[in-house]
C-alpha cells in the first residue's frame, strides 16, 4: 500500500511537471511515406533519412537483436509504422502458434524457432537462455511445463 | 485462483475502455475528425500429433481492430483490441490451460505536444528494464531540456503454468523511465521496475541505465546495464555497435554479459529459472559476436556472422556462418545460410543449414523452405534432422487472402512427421481519407 501512495505522488509530480514542457510538437502518428511499398521486405531508413532515425535502419544485420533497445526508448516511433498486432505476432504471452507457423509464406522474416524445434530446442535454450527469456521466462510457459517441471 | 482474477479485471477494463473510447470519439463535433476502424481477422486450421501420438485438430480465429480518431487540431485518440480462441474439432483437447486470450485491449490518448500519451487497459510497456505486459496505466512526456520521462503501473498480466514452482509470479507492477536526449547525439535513459507478489512481499527490483549514442551518422551505439537490487547483483551487460562506412555496407558487434543469479531469479519457467542446475552450476555467460552486410550488388544481399558463448564452468562455444539473399520486390526471394556450431560438448558441434524461395505468380504465390541441421555425433541414433515447409497462397481480393503449409520433418524426437495448416486472412479498413503510411 505505501508503495501504491508512492507512485501515486510521483505521478502527480509528473502531472505538476507538465508546466515545465518542451512545447515541441508531437512525432507525427503515422509515418508521412509509406515505406511498404517500396516493395523490399525491411526498410532501409537512411535512404531518406540522414537524421538520427537513420540509426533505426531495419536493413542493419542485427537490427533484430537492436530493437528491443529502441522499443525501450523510443516505443512511439515504432507505432508510427507498426500497429500493436505487429508486435503480438511475436510478442504474446498465452498463445498455441509459434510465429514462424503464423507466417510460414514469408520466409525472409526473422522469425524465431523455424522449423520442428523440439530437439533443437534443447540445444539452443542451452547455449543461450537469454534470448528464451524474453518470450517464455514469465510467459508462454503452459505448454514448457509439461515437460520442465 | 489469480488466473481467474486476472482475466476477470482484464473484462472490466476492456468494457471500461470501450465506454470511455465510446464517449470520448463522439463528444466534440466542433473539430474535424478523421475517424477510422480498420482490422485483420485471421482463422487458422492446424492439424498435428503430439509427442504422445494423439491427433490434434484445433481451429484457432485472431482477431485485431484498431479504432482511431485522428483530429484536426492533432489529438489522437484511439482503441486498440487484440485475442485470439480456440475451439478443437478433433477428440483430444489441445491444451488444458487455455482456450484463449485477450493479447491487448487499450485506449490511449495522444497529445498534439510533447508526445504526451497515456494509455489505459492491457499493453505491452517497453520502457527501459521494463518489457511488461500489464493490465493499468502508462503516461509518457516530453519536458525541457531534452528531459523525458514516463511511467506505469498495473496488474502484471503473465502465464502461470500449473506446474510446482515456488514463485507463481507477482500481482501489481510498476516503474518510470527519465531520459534525457540531444535529438542529433545521444538519449541516455534511467529507468526502475518493481514487482509485488500477492501478500506485498517483493518479487521484483530492477534498475537500469539504457545508452543511445550516435556522434556520426554512420555509427550508433545501443545498449543497457541492468541491476537486481533483491538478488544484488548485475543482472546484464549487454551493448551492440553498427557501423556503416558506406550505404552498402554495414558492420555490427555486440558484447554481452550475463548473470544467471540475478538474471533467471523469479522465473516461473522452470526450464529458465535459477532452480535449473544447469543454470545454478553456471554463475556466468558471456557472449561476443560481430557480423558483416554488404548490399551493394543490387538485389543481392550477402552477410557473414559470427558469435562467441562462453560460461565460466561448462566450458565454449562458437557459432559462424553465412547467409545470402536475392530479392526482387514484391515478386521473387530466394535465400540460404549455412552455419557451424562448434562447442567443447557433443550436442554443440553440428552444421546447420536453411534454403528457402518464395514466388509471386498473379494473385497466388508459393513458397519452400528447408533447414537442416548434421550433428557431428548421433543424437537418439539420428545424424540428420530436418523440416521442409511448402506454402501456398492466393490473394482472393484486396481484403482476402487464404494459404496452406504442409510440414515435413524428421528429428531425434519424431521419427516422420507431417503437420498443416489453412489460413484465412481478412482485412478492413475505413479509412476514406488515407495518408500514404498503411500501418500494419
Ligand atoms: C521513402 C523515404 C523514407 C524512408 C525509407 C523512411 N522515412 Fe522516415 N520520414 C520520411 C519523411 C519524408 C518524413 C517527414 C519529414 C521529416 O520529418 O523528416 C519522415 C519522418 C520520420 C520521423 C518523424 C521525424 C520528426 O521529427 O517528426 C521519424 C521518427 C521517422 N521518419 C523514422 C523512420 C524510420 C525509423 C525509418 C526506417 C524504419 C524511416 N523513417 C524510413 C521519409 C522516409
Ligand atoms: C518508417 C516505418 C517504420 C518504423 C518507424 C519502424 N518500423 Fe519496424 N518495420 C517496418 C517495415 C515496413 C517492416 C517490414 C514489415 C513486414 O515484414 O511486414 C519492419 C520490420 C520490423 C521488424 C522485423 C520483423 C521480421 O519479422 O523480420 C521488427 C522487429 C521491427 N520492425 C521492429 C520495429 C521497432 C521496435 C520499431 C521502433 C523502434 C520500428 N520497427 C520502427 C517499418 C518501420
Ligand atoms: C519477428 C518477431 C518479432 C517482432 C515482429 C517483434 N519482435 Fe521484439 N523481440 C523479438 C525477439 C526474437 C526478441 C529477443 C531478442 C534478443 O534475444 O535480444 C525480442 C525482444 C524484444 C524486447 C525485449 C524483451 C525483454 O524482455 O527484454 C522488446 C521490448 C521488444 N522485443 C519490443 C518489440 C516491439 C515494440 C515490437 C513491435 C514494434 C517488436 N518487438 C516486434 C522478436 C520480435
Ligand atoms: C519472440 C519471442 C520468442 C522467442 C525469443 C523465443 N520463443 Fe519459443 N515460442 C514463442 C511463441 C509465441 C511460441 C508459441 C507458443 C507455444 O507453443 O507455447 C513458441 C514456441 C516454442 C516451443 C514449442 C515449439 C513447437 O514446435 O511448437 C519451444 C520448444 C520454444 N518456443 C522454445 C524456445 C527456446 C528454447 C527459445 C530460446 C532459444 C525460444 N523459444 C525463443 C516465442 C518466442
Ligand atoms: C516434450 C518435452 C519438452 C517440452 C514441451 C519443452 N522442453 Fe525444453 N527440454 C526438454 C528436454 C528433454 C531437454 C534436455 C534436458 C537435458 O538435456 O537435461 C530440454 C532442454 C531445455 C533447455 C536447456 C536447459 C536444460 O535444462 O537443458 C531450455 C532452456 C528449454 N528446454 C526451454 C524450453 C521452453 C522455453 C519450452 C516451452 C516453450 C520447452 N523447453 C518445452 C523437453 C521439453
Amino acid at each position: 500500500m505505501k508503495n501504491k501512495i508512492v507512485i501515486m505522488s510521483t505521478l502527480l509530480l509528473m502531472l505538476s511537471l507538465l508546466y515545465a514542457c518542451a512545447n515541441t510538437n508531437s512525432l507525427p502518428r503515422v509515418h508521412p511515406e509509406d515505406v511498404r511499398s517500396l516493395g523490399m521486405p525491411r526498410p532501409n531508413c537512411s535512404e531518406c533519412h540522414t537524421d538520427s532515425w537513420s540509426a533505426l535502419n531495419h536493413r542493419a544485420p542485427n537490427y533484430l537483436a537492436k530493437h528491443r533497445f529502441y522499443a525501450a526508448s523510443s516505443r512511439q516511433v515504432c507505432s508510427m509504422c507498426h500497429t500493436e498486432s505487429f508486435c503480438s505476432d511475436c510478442h504474446t504471452r498465452k498463445d498455441e502458434i509459434k510465429p514462424s507457423d503464423k507466417f510460414s509464406d514469408q520466409p525472409e522474416r526473422w522469425l524465431p524457432h523455424r522449423g520442428d524445434y523440439f530437439s533443437q530446442h534443447k540445444i539452443d535454450g542451452r547455449i543461450n537462455p537469454v534470448s528464451c527469456v524474453k518470450c517464455h521466462g514469465r510467459q508462454n510457459n503452459q505448454r514448457c511445463a509439461t515437460c520442465h517441471k | 485462483m489469480k488466473l481467474y482474477h486476472t482475466s476477470k479485471s482484464c473484462l472490466v477494463l476492456g468494457a471500461g475502455a470501450a465506454v470511455l473510447a465510446s464517449t470520448l470519439f463522439w463528444s466534440t463535433p466542433l473539430i474535424a475528425s478523421d475517424y477510422s476502424i480498420s482490422g485483420e481477422s485471421n482463422t487458422i486450421f492446424r492439424m498435428r500429433r503430439t509427442i504422445d501420438d494423439k491427433k490434434l485438430l484445433p481451429a484457432y480465429e485472431y482477431l485485431h481492430l484498431n479504432m482511431t480518431d485522428n483530429r484536426s487540431d492533432g489529438t489522437g485518440l484511439s482503441l486498440h483490441i487484440g485475442g485470439w480462441g480456440r475451439t478443437d474439432l478433433g477428440d483430444s483437447p489441445t491444451s488444458d490451460s487455455a482456450d484463449g486470450d485477450v493479447q491487448y485491449a487499450y485506449v490511449t490518448y495522444r497529445a498534439p505536444k510533447d508526445n504526451t500519451a497515456v494509455t489505459f487497459g492491457r499493453q505491452f510497456v517497453s520502457e527501459g528494464v521494463a518489457a511488461e505486459r500489464i493490465d493499468g496505466l502508462y503516461l509518457r512526456n516530453d519536458f525541457l531540456y531534452g528531459l523525458s520521462a514516463s511511467a506505469f503501473f498495473g496488474n502484471s498480466v503473465i502465464t502461470e503454468p500449473g506446474s510446482a514452482v515456488q514463485n507463481q509470479g507477482g500481482t501489481f507492477v510498476y516503474g518510470a523511465r527519465l531520459s534525457q536526449s540531444n535529438k542529433k547525439y545521444y538519449t541516455v535513459g534511467l529507468s526502475a521496475l518493481k514487482g509485488e507478489t500477492e501478500n506485498n512481499g517483493k518479487y521484483r527490483e530492477e534498475e537500469g541505465i539504457d545508452l543511445w549514442v550516435h556522434p556520426l551518422q554512420q555509427i550508433d551505439l545501443t545498449g543497457r546495464s541492468t541491476y537486481n537490487s533483491i538478488t544484488n547483483g548485475w543482472m546484464e551487460h549487454s551493448y551492440l555497435v553498427t557501423y556503416a562506412p558506406l550505404s552498402s555496407i554495414r558492420i555490427g558487434a555486440d558484447y554481452a554479459e550475463i548473470n544467471f543469479k540475478d538474471y533467471l531469479y523469479n522465473m516461473t519457467n522452470p526450464a529458465l529459472s535459477v532452480i535449473n542446475p544447469v543454470w545454478n552450476a553456471n554463475d556466468k555467460m558471456t557472449a561476443a559476436g560481430g557480423s558483416v552486410a554488404y548490399s551493394g550488388l543490387g538485389n543481392l544481399m550477402v552477410s557473414a556472422d559470427y558469435k562467441y558463448y562462453s560460461y565460466d564452468k561448462s566450458g565454449h562455444a562458437n557459432y559462424f556462418g553465412g547467409k545470402a539473399s536475392y530479392s526482387l520486390p514484391q515478386s521473387f526471394v530466394v535465400g540460404g545460410s549455412v552455419h557451424r556450431m562448434d562447442g567443447v560438448v557433443d550436442k554443440l558441434c553440428y552444421n546447420e543449414y536453411r534454403a528457402f524461395a518464395s514466388k509471386k505468380i498473379g494473385q497466388a504465390d508459393l513458397t519452400l523452405d528447408a533447414i537442416n541441421v548434421n550433428y557431428d555425433k548421433k543424437i537418439n541414433g539420428v545424424t540428420n534432422s530436418y523440416a521442409v515447409t511448402g506454402a501456398a497462397g492466393y490473394e482472393v481480393n484486396r481484403k482476402l487472402r487464404v494459404g496452406a503449409d504442409v510440414e515435413y520433418s524428421k528429428n531425434p524426437d519424431f521419427d516422420r512427421e507431417v503437420r498443416a495448416l489453412v489460413k484465412a486472412t481478412y482485412t478492413f479498413d475505413t479509412n476514406s481519407a488515407a495518408e500514404g503510411g498503411t500501418k500494419k
